[in-house]
């Protein structure tokens, strides 16, 4: 490749050629490349497919699983997911004769003789010990007292030697600890723990009854049968956590998109009309636009709710929709009329007016598009926190109306058992949060996209 | 530019020598084959692409230039202000007395920039801190340069108002850049970037954002510095008023690649390039055009820059070029040299980067 | 400055007169008037309520005495607790949820301004890739969730400890806000983070950064002169909302880990729909939060020389 190599025919002219005015890249519209952008944005990408899933969830879901979210399954109550679904036939409950039983003699061991007198089941868990004249206090607890310093719930303060318990059995592991008490009924050092598995039991009038065995069906004592499946378990009541959430996600995802929607497009409505009539009108109109956008708004969603009062039967959701529409348009409303001001004095727009454009096309052609994409980026950014102003006044009481399930009003229910049972929390938290967060960087993409100044960089 | 000043080391004709400069024998700055690109989304942009130049002491090196043509990531990419990555100097070397600024800022622990280099920028609206006072920004260079403390600092940078001619130096000296006028701003980003005295001082499009009567005061502020300072001052700009006013040596970029360079005269009197003489036909003039004959109209040059996620093989001009030969669409074309019509030519000697000026095509046709 | 002061202190009066009349009339169109409505009431807090209020008298009558008691800053006596007024409910109460209130703006605008300076100055690298999916973490859980979550993490920390490290509830010693307050605190700091995170993000390009680069300014000094003075700016804007929503999210706070705030009790009062106590508490709420909107504004005027000389 030197220059010495050349030869007369290399400085013959060169035809021209008009290559030069083509662009090498293609040229894109506005939606077609912010689009593009947003499909490059992988993080973007997956939020939307979490949300396209979490609205299949609430809508598609119940169709498939058809289990009815109010209906209390009194055998699995606070069950966690993956729960034992096993219960063995039994006989029906016959009071216990205690007076017949001998008591156990204390042993070194053992010095109150603490013993389970029969095999502990969901039905009664039966207790015994020495007798000797002093009373005893019994304690319950779920967990093990050495670890939690605590003896649990107490039971009863008793004078004689044995105790049944059947408050509110579950198939787990208790521990029942047995204190002395001294002449001044003040607990003594003298304690003994058991350890009990409780195994669930049903017998088979109510096995019958809740459709596990059919009337005819021949049926054995002890053989065992699987109860009704809650694959997220069950709450506090018994009622099925996955249906609730279904249910329970069909109307925080109502109030979350429905609100969000209604009260931008009242803003925008009022903000373009605003930006529009311009003057004292508009000065007027925003003078009291930042009246409402300076009240505190949860205290006044709160005013709100309080003074609409939830009626008997009615689920409170309406109230929760109108009190969001009327205290949070301001925001869009102001956000629009500076674009429509901003767009209003572009050169585009005075150009396009001087090609003799009309007032619609200048709307429709300049305006709207170039509004759009931020009306589109604060709807999205509004999603999450009408969905957080939902869950935090369900949180305190005053969100939906129970029963109606909301995935607030469920964190709210599941806070109250979650050191036991932290299913019934953290299912409609992860809801909750998954929800937030898919829309959050849904937003974030959706601004990155249709920010024009992105356009061409990165 | 006036002579009332000549009381200073400066004289007129020529660079003011210094005593270093005598022993060195050497320019101040001197770039070889400078190679810049971007790694962006869209591929690799070949921005600067084998620059080579040189800037003596006193001297004014004007380069020019359409948008995007790499002249200020030239610049940049000396000063170290080329964001990196995605930028990446991939080959040359660039030095200032020999010392390597490419690989090191520092010489002697200290940062040459806003010591020995200083620049001003196109926009001086945005280029200044809006939470700091004019002075405190001025003093700042001062404070990390010469250990000055803030007062003295403060008092030497209102009299560097003064010598960019601010009136009011005093007062003007605590006010924010939002209170000014642009080319009051314009005055106060020179008083910055003389405060050490730099060798160099670079003006990235200095007067682009200013109105023009602004422009031409702007530009005798600059002269006149130049004059009591003896700075060499290495200006960009796609103005060739501004060149021809200012400029001793001038370098004429296109697509990343210095396609001419010369004297203010060799460029204007005698250019070498098809793109230079397109660039000066492309210039409004208040004279009749007598050395093109009877054309009075401005003419623009044809199609648009090149692609430099691709640039053209052979010559980056010939898809514009009305003298495109078979050779400029197969190679590039070397430096060929040119006679000079200065006699007492102390810059650069005037070269371009044209197949036109090859033995063979000088054989076939008239020189264009 | 002065002039623009006053304008804001006087229109921020005119609001804190429309959120009253609002929760006057608010409270007056439930079905029943909450004042006779069917709740027991005791003689004695139905005699008070009559003498306070004037109950026989009409509405606007009653709207001119509750203005009057409220500028005269007596928000009446509580519908459920005999010859509580709710000022003392106010006094007692408030400064537990003022400290905790002010302990998580600082840890949250502290925290914010932290890491979103590091996220943008480690852009892209594991720093920030880390720093921002916790951000997202924080913005993504509701309050309550958060703090049940600490509370169950720190019944398992004294229970492996085998002694109680932190409190898990209650008020008291510095101990018991510590938790709390980084709860608090939390979901406000994410918000600031991603707020700084992008305002530095903006402020790292600008033509002044790079002037102040080529001026040789050292690294660290152009951080803390130029990009974090500027980057800061629009925090200190959201401020005021910042401070609305950990007032707010006290609430949820306070009553997970049992702490006698007025939030708690705002809450509790909502319950059993104590109405004098709602209405004095909102009305306070809503002062409250309107000045400490306008004090950040005055702040911000104080800081940003553009709006200082304007004004």
């Amino acid at each position: 490749m030197s220059a010495t190599d050349l030869t007369q025919a290399d400085f013959a002219a060169l035809p021209r050629q008009h290559s030069a005015d083509q662009l090498s890249r293609p040229s894109l519209s506005y939606w077609a490349d912010a689009w593009r952008r947003l499909r490059a944005n992988p993080r973007a990408m997956s939020s939307l497919g979490l949300i396209l899933a979490l609205l299949a969830f609430v809508t598609v879901g119940p169709m498939v699983w058809t289990v009815d979210p109010s209906v209390q399954d009194v055998d699995h109550i606070g069950i966690s997911p993956g729960a034992d679904r096993q219960v063995t036939l039994t006989t029906p409950f016959i009071p216990w004769e205690p007076e017949a039983l001998t008591p156990p003699t204390p042993s070194t061991g053992n010095p109150l003789g603490f013993t389970l007198a029969q095999s502990a089941t969901t039905q009664s868990v039966r207790l015994t010990w020495a007798d000797q004249d002093s009373p005893r206090r019994l304690y319950r607890n779920l967990f093990a007292p050495e670890d939690t310093g605590s003896f649990g719930l107490p039971l009863a303060d008793l004078d004689t030697p044995y105790f049944e318990d059947r408050l509110d059995l579950q198939p787990e592991t208790y521990y029942y600890t047995l204190v002395a008490l001294d002449a001044a009924g003040e607990e003594s050092e003298t304690t003994a723990t058991l350890t009990i598995d409780v195994t669930r039991v049903i017998s088979i009038a109510q096995a019958q009854e809740r459709g596990l065995i059919q009337p005819d069906e021949s049926a054995e004592i002890g053989q065992t049968l699987k109860l009704a499946w809650h694959p997220l378990g069950t709450d506090y009541l018994g009622r099925d956590m996955l249906a609730r959430l279904m249910y329970g996600g069909q109307v925080s995802l109502f109030i979350g998109l429905l609100a969000p929607l209604a009260f931008v497009f009242l803003g925008v409505i009022y903000g373009s009309v605003a930006g529009f009539l311009g003057g004292p009108v508009d000065q007027a109109m925003m003078r009291f636009a930042d009246f409402v956008v300076a009240l505190p708004f949860l205290l006044f969603m709160i005013l709100f709710k309080v003074v609409f009062g939830i009626g008997p039967g009615e689920s409170g959701i309406l109230p929760m929709l109108a009190a969001m529409i009327i205290l949070l348009w301001p925001a869009p409303a102001r956000l629009v009329r500076g674009q429509i001001l901003q767009i209003r004095e572009e050169a585009y727009v005075s150009a396009s007016k001087l090609l003799g454009a009309t007032t619609p096309y200048v709307v429709g052609r300049h305006m709207l598009p170039n509004t759009l994409g931020v009306i589109l980026v604060t709807i999205t950014f509004q999603v999450p926190s009408a969905i957080f102003t939902e869950a935090f006044l369900s949180f305190i009481g005053m969100g939906v109306a129970p029963p109606t399930p909301s995935w607030g009003a469920m964190c709210n229910e599941g806070i109250k058992s979650m050191l036991t049972r932290p299913h019934e929390l953290l299912f409609p938290a992860m809801m909750i949060s998954a929800t937030v967060l898919a829309f959050n960087l849904l937003g974030d993409g959706l601004r990155d996209a249709l920010d024009a100044r992105m356009r061409g960089a990165e | 530019m006036t002579h009332s000043t000549d009381n200073s080391a400066g004289s007129t004709v020529g660079a003011p020598i210094t005593a270093q400069q005598q022993a060195t024998r050497q320019p101040l700055l001197r770039v070889d084959d400078l190679h810049v690109d971007f790694q962006t989304y869209g591929g690799v942009v070949q921005a600067v692409r084998g620059v080579s130049f040189e800037v003596a002491a006193g001297q004014t090196l004007a380069i020019v230039g359409e948008s995007g043509c790499g002249k200020s990531v030239t610049v940049q990419s000396l000063m170290g202000l080329i964001p990196m990555p995605p930028g990446r100097i991939h080959k040359g070397t660039a030095t200032l007395r020999g010392h390597d600024i490419l690989a090191s800022k520092f010489v002697g622990g200290q940062d040459i920039r806003g010591r020995e280099i200083s620049m001003i920028f196109q926009d001086p609206m945005t280029s200044l801190n809006p939470t700091m006072t004019i002075g405190r920004q001025i003093a700042e260079t001062l404070e990390v340069h010469r250990g000055y403390s803030q007062s003295q600092a403060f008092n030497r940078a209102v009299e560097l108002l003064e010598m960019s001619k601010i009136p009011e130096a005093a007062k003007r000296a605590k006010q924010y850049p939002f209170e000014f006028s642009v080319g009051m701003l314009q005055r106060a980003m020179i008083a910055m970037a003389i405060a050490c005295e730099p060798a160099i001082l670079v003006a990235d499009e200095p007067t682009t954002a200013l109105d023009v009567t602004i422009q031409a005061q702007i530009l005798d502020l600059l002269g006149d510095l130049q004059q009591e300072t003896g700075m060499a001052i290495i200006l960009i700009t796609h103005d060739l008023g501004v060149v021809a006013r200012m400029a001793d040596d001038v370098m004429v970029m296109y697509a990343g690649e210095v396609v001419e360079r010369g004297s203010v005269d060799d460029i204007f009197y005698c250019s070498g390039h098809p793109y230079t003489q397109g660039l000066r036909l492309a210039m409004p003039s208040n004279k009749r055009a007598e050395d093109g004959g009877a054309e009075q109209t401005l003419l623009a040059i044809d199609g648009s820059p090149p692609d430099l996620f691709n640039p053209p093989t052979g010559c980056a001009y010939h898809p514009r070029c009305p003298h495109a030969m078979n050779v400029c669409a197969q190679q590039a074309p070397a430096q060929y040299g040119l006679g000079s019509t200065s006699a007492s030519n102390q810059g650069l000697s005037h070269q371009a980067a044209c197949w036109l000026h090859h033995e063979l095509c000088a054989a076939q046709k008239d020189q264009p | 400055m002065l002039k623009y002061a006053a304008k804001r202190i006087v229109l921020g009066l005119i609001t804190v007169w429309f959120i009253a009349s609002a929760t006057f009339f608010g409270m007056h169109a439930v079905p029943g008037d909450p004042l006779t409505g069917d709740k027991a009431l005791t003689p004695k807090i139905r005699a008070n309520l009559e003498a306070k209020y004037g109950l026989d008298k009409p509405l606007a009558t009653q709207y001119w005495i509750y203005l009057g008691n409220i500028a005269q800053g007596d928000f009446g006596i509580s519908y459920t607790q005999e010859n509580r007024r709710v000022n003392d409910i106010i006094r007692e109460h408030f400064p537990v949820s003022a400290t905790l209130g002010i302990l998580a703006i600082v840890f949250a605008g502290v925290g914010g301004v932290l890491w979103g300076a590091l996220t943008a100055l480690y852009r892209n690298r594991w720093p920030d890739v880390a720093i921002m999916f916790l951000v997202i973490l924080g913005i993504s859980v509701p309050s309550f969730v958060m703090a049940a979550i600490s509370q169950w993490s720190l019944v398992n920390l004294n229970q492996t400890a085998g002694g109680t490290v932190l409190p898990i509830g209650g008020w008291g010693s510095v101990w018991h806000m510590v938790t709390p307050a980084l709860v608090l605190g939390l979901s406000t700091m994410a918000y600031l983070t991603r707020l700084m995170r992008s305002s530095m993000l903006e402020v790292v390009n600008t033509d002044y950064v790079r002037t102040a680069r080529a001026k040789g300014v050292p690294a660290t000094q152009i951080f803390s002169r130029h990009q974090l003075r500027n980057a800061i700016l629009p925090v200190i804007t959201v401020l005021g909302p910042a401070i609305a929503g950990i007032t707010t999210g006290g609430f949820v706070v306070e009553i997970v880990f049992a702490i006698p705030g007025l939030g708690r009790y705002f809450v509790q009062a909502i319950q059993q729909l104590d109405y004098t106590v709602i209405m004095g508490t909102t009305v306070f709420y809503g002062a409250f939060l309107v000045f400490m909107v306008i004090l950040v504004d005055l702040i911000y005027g104080l800081i940003d020389p553009r709006v200082r000389v304007d004004q």
